[in-house]
């Protein structure tokens, strides 16, 4: 390996790490609502780039600053994120944890295709910050809206792990997660906090969902499903129901997904992601931040 | 009073009886064309443009007076489109549907894993009494990936020849940019179009003396292609060949310009010459060359945009196509007498075969189209370039 290799390398690295933090969002996303309610939501990267797609439909004719689409598009998350809770969980069997597994496949599908009659399935322009930024460390480049997009991912972090931990409905969120007999005995409303855990989901989705179309710079449908296994594979690796694990996991999928990229091609490269996630089922089932065991 | 009200009553029975004792004009006969691709997932688009290029055609055909049956009768085209959502299951679930039917033709499909797929499903020889595969004439509008036809007697296609295309392209380009040496490509590796026309692509380079330099790859859905412009970047190419759909097109060509890659030339797949492109990144594709068998520089090209717009899609090499089918469906049933009765079904299915095998030359938006007796296209093209934020001529090779 040359100086120019080891260069590209490095550069794939961090280009890699700076997008990774799509995926720790959407990985927060998965991992919040299988922390309250023990279920996974496979809609969920499917609703994050059906919400930044309602924020342009929102305001198409209307020429918006960036800014603008992406508030749109956290809102547009947030109450895709209750449709969802309403279609997909509220009146289907908890108890059985296929019905609710197949009603997100279900969803899943069924925002793709919303979003495949709505816009004839043509790629649209999505906008993005500071993207003639470039920031230039001698051979590295930096891209300023990549920067951006990982600069608002971490914000969007530690705003919700203070919602998490600085809230009352974050104390209601842990005590459903932790203890919902308890909690409910407590006064807790369960599907108060349930439709909560999903706005609140809805919108980081939203967020993560303008953040890829501001990196990417277009939207397609094509992004729902590749999405959604990355995201479920940030979930499995920083650990199901651990936030700080799924930040960590997400930074370091994309990072590994670009390298393994630079070095062994296309090809190959989704092969060593996915050989990644099984030596964590098998080594480390639990995660990189398995969250502490319940009491009972 | 009563006596009025009971005239009444009889005048409007009698009235009633002489509408039904009179004969009635002749029903006028409706010929059904099915059509089939995809309507459904990312490439709904393709279906859309392919079902309202039809329809168009259609309107033409019946404001005309028709398509004249076997029987001398006058009828009217109506069209059907199914989904095959672009999968090959679905494709064949539709096709043998089809085949139940009084239908005596299909048009489609979009995708060429499907075409691929259904083509497999029918005769190969026809006359081969060991053969039970599907005896049922299959004339495709899009699906591009070359040699398609071949598979089955019962399969024609009516779309451009990638590889006549690129070999002109490489042959003018060679005489225009004589200076211009080195390529680098680009290629979309998990889809069936791009993938086999990068290897069109590659091979009349090298045959008109350009160096290819090397190759990034990615696939359909990627999102990042930072490394992959990195690589390019690193051979500073003269050209770049992009074998690409537009999403992709588009990522790529919006990673060139962050890193600041200015190639010389830029050259595109042909399904790229479309309008999603433009919606996509028309800044940065401006200047890449693309072949294509469809611009409206023609009157009838114009005037076949013009209504296929107005069903609702957009013409492009891949619906023109479409449209030129249904006048040669037409031209086909009135010289082979089909008479589209439930009751000629399999002889109007024979006929439309053979009709569409003995084809040597069809008229296209752009020109004569000639058959090859692969039962495939050479239809007529030229290279459009992005300029301005639209498609423009820039070279009609046959001019």
């Amino acid at each position: 390996m040359d100086f120019l290799d080891l260069i590209d390398a490095l550069q794939s690295l961090a280009d890699g790490v700076l997008f990774g933090a799509t995926y720790a969002l959407l990985g927060i996303g998965f991992t919040l609502i299988f922390g309250v309610m023990h279920k996974i939501n496979l809609s969920f990267a499917a609703a994050s780039i059906g919400a930044a797609y309602a924020s342009l439909l929102i305001l198409a004719g209307v020429k918006a600053p960036p800014a603008l689409v992406f508030l749109a598009a956290a809102g547009c998350g947030g109450v895709i994120g209750g449709l969802v809770y309403l279609i997909g969980f509220r009146f289907i069997p908890l108890a059985n944890p296929l019905a609710t597994l197949m009603s997100t496949v279900g969803l899943l599908l069924l925002i793709d295709e919303i979003i495949v009659h709505t816009t004839a399935g043509v790629p649209l322009n999505y906008p993005a910050l500071f993207s003639d930024v470039i920031i230039r460390a001698g051979p590295f480049n930096l891209r300023g809206d990549l920067m951006f997009v990982f600069l608002l991912g971490c914000l969007c972090m530690v705003l919700l792990l203070m919602l998490l931990y600085r809230t009352r409905l974050g104390l209601a969120t842990r005590a459903m997660s932790q203890q919902p007999v308890a909690a409910e005995l407590c006064g807790i409303s369960n599907t108060k906090v349930n439709i909560l855990t999903f706005v609140t989901t809805g919108i980081v989705g939203g967020i993560a969902g303008a953040m890829i179309g501001a990196a990417i710079g277009m939207l397609s449908p094509l992004l729902s499903l590749p999405l959604t296994v990355k995201g479920l594979i940030v979930t499995v690796i920083g650990g199901l129901g651990s936030i700080p694990g799924a930040i960590i996991a997400g930074l370091l999928v994309g990072g590994l997904e670009n390298l393994f990229q630079y070095w062994r091609g296309v090809s190959e490269r989704d092969l060593y992601i996915m050989l990644l996630l099984f030596v964590f089922l098998v080594f480390r089932p639990g995660g990189l931040f398995a969250p502490a065991t319940a009491r009972d | 009073m009563l006596k009025k009200y009971v005239a009444l009553a009889a005048v409007v029975g009698a009235m009633a009886a002489l509408a039904v004792a009179t004969p009635s004009p002749a029903q006028e006969r409706t010929v059904k064309i099915t059509a089939f691709g995809a309507k459904s997932g990312v490439v709904r688009v393709f279906g859309i443009n392919s079902e309202a290029a039809l329809k168009a055609a259609a309107e033409v055909i019946n404001t005309a007076g028709g398509v004249t049956l076997g029987d001398g009768t006058k009828a009217k085209f109506a069209i059907e489109f199914l989904d095959d959502r672009c999968n090959a299951e679905e494709g064949i679930s539709v096709i043998r549907r089809i085949a139940s039917t009084d239908a005596f033709i299909a048009v489609g499909p979009t995708c060429s894993n499907v075409a691929e797929s259904l083509f497999g499903i029918l005769q190969k020889k026809v006359g081969d009494t060991s053969d039970t595969g599907l005896q049922f004439p299959i004339i495709a509008d899009v699906a591009a990936k070359g040699g398609l036809a071949k598979i089955s007697e019962w399969s024609f296609r009516n779309v451009p020849s990638e590889f006549e295309m690129y070999k002109s392209l490489f042959a003018w380009l060679k005489t225009q940019h004589p200076n211009l040496k080195t390529i680098w490509g680009g290629v979309e590796k998990d889809f069936a179009h791009s993938n086999a026309t990068f290897g069109v692509i590659k091979q009349q380079a090298e045959v008109n003396g350009f160096q290819i330099l090397g190759q990034s790859e990615w696939l359909l859905a990627d999102t990042t292609f930072s490394t992959q412009v990195r690589e390019m970047k690193r051979a500073n190419p003269e050209i770049v060949a992009i074998s690409a759909h537009p999403f992709t097109t588009c990522g790529v060509l919006k990673e060139m310009e962050r890193q600041g890659v200015k190639p010389k030339l830029l050259i595109g797949l042909t399904s790229s010459s479309s309008i999603e492109t433009l919606q996509g990144c028309a800044k940065q594709a401006e200047g890449i060359i693309i072949p294509t068998s469809f611009a409206p520089v023609t009157p009838e090209a114009a005037k076949a945009a013009e209504l296929v717009a107005k069903f609702g899609g957009s013409a492009d090499l891949h619906s023109a196509a479409a449209y030129e089918i249904m006048f040669i469906l037409k031209d086909v049933i009135e010289k082979q007498k089909i008479m589209a009765r439930p009751d000629t079904v399999a002889a109007d299915r024979v006929k439309m075969r053979e009709g569409l095998a003995a084809l040597k030359e069809t008229n296209g938006l752009l020109g004569k189209i000639g058959r090859t007796a692969d039962r495939e296209a050479i239809k007529p093209f030229l290279y459009v370039h992005a300029k301005d934020g639209k498609w423009q001529v820039l070279f009609k090779p046959s001019s």
